[in-house]
């Protein structure tokens, strides 16, 4: 009887250890998963973002305010004039 | 407003004159730019901004754009037209609505104003007409228009602007030295794809002085020089679109 139940107690302090190492093996993946993704550059944390330009030139390339317009020669006389203000 | 009449009245301290059928009333549109970025007026954003102490502050909608197409002018010009007139405008930081920038740094943004109200006034034009604000111009439609120093030119789209030392003295900062520009010349005049990028051009081509007129040039604006002494010079994207080719015979 005695001889069983030390087979019993042996049996539930093997399923205790399996599944200590089976938590413990999860928390190790989650702790490496979560630590890479924090600090590997090779993992993105979010989308992707530019790296370097400042914004002000980006929207310069995007917009060049430096374009010329359409001009002709005059051909009535003109009702306005342009000048410095 | 009928087509083709001119109505002229006073606005941001300067003559208009407009022509043609608009959603909006013009005078409406430019009251509303004078009424936040006038220096003139202690109640306006812009001196409000400049004399909070705060280094972080929110700012509408209508000074946020404005700032940011002043920062995308001082870029595309290498700080030529600067909205901080010192040298500092890397350091002013928009982001959506939120401004930042040193507490004590000024900012000055008549290098776009009143270029920018003359194409939201222009933008509500019905059909062909124009909207000049002290003689910088929008069009929608042919337009001709008189020059400095005599002659004219027909704007067929976009704007035209003139910017120089004729009317208010030496007004234009010199950036790179912090003081009113010398330039050999009087007057300016630049054809853009809108008021704006005429009068950016306008001033650019001033402030650069002798190679303004290849600055123009390199980037296919049409720029008309009238130098100190009178004489006119016209870069050649200028000359190409004004001269008048001879019929066959």
């Amino acid at each position: 009887m005695s001889g069983h139940s030390r087979i019993e107690l042996a049996r539930a302090r093997a399923r205790g250890a399996k599944r200590a190492i089976g938590v413990l093996t999860a928390v190790v993946f989650g702790v490496a998963f979560v630590g890479a993704k924090v600090h590997a550059p090779g993992h993105a944390k979010g989308t992707a973002k530019s790296l370097g330009a400042p914004s002000s030139f980006e929207r310069a390339v995007r917009r060049s305010v430096a374009q010329g317009g359409q001009i002709a020669p005059a051909v009535q006389p003109p009702p306005v004039a342009s000048s410095t203000s | 407003m009928s087509a083709g009449a001119v109505h002229r009245f006073r606005a941001m301290g300067c003559e208009v004159a407009v022509s043609g059928s608009f959603r909006i009333s013009p005078a409406g549109v430019l009251e509303r730019w004078e009424e936040a970025f006038s220096l003139f007026r202690p109640e306006s954003e812009l001196s409000r901004v400049n004399a909070s102490e705060e280094r972080v502050l929110r700012v509408s909608r209508l000074f946020s754009s404005t700032l940011e197409a002043a920062l995308d002018v001082a870029a595309e010009t290498d700080d030529l037209v600067d909205p901080t007139l010192c040298g500092r405008w890397p350091e002013v930081v928009i982001s959506g609505r939120l401004l930042s920038r040193p507490p004590g740094l000024a900012l000055d943004l008549n290098g776009v104003v009143k270029a920018l109200a003359v194409d939201e006034a222009a933008a509500a034009l019905d059909g062909p007409g124009f909207v000049s604000v002290g003689g910088d111009l929008a069009v929608r439609g042919p337009v001709d228009v008189a020059l400095p120093a005599g002659g004219a030119v027909r704007v067929v789209a976009g704007g035209l602007a003139t910017s120089g030392t004729a009317s208010r003295g030496a007004h234009l900062v010199d950036p790179a030295k912090n003081l009113p520009s010398k330039s050999p010349w009087e007057q300016v005049t630049a054809s853009g794809a809108t008021c704006l990028a005429a009068d950016v051009a306008a001033k650019a081509g001033f402030l650069l002085g002798d190679v303004g007129p290849e600055w123009l040039e390199a980037r296919g604006i049409p720029g008309r020089f009238v130098a100190l002494d009178g004489e006119i010079v016209e870069n050649p994207a200028w000359n190409a679109a004004t001269r008048v080719m001879q019929p066959c015979t």
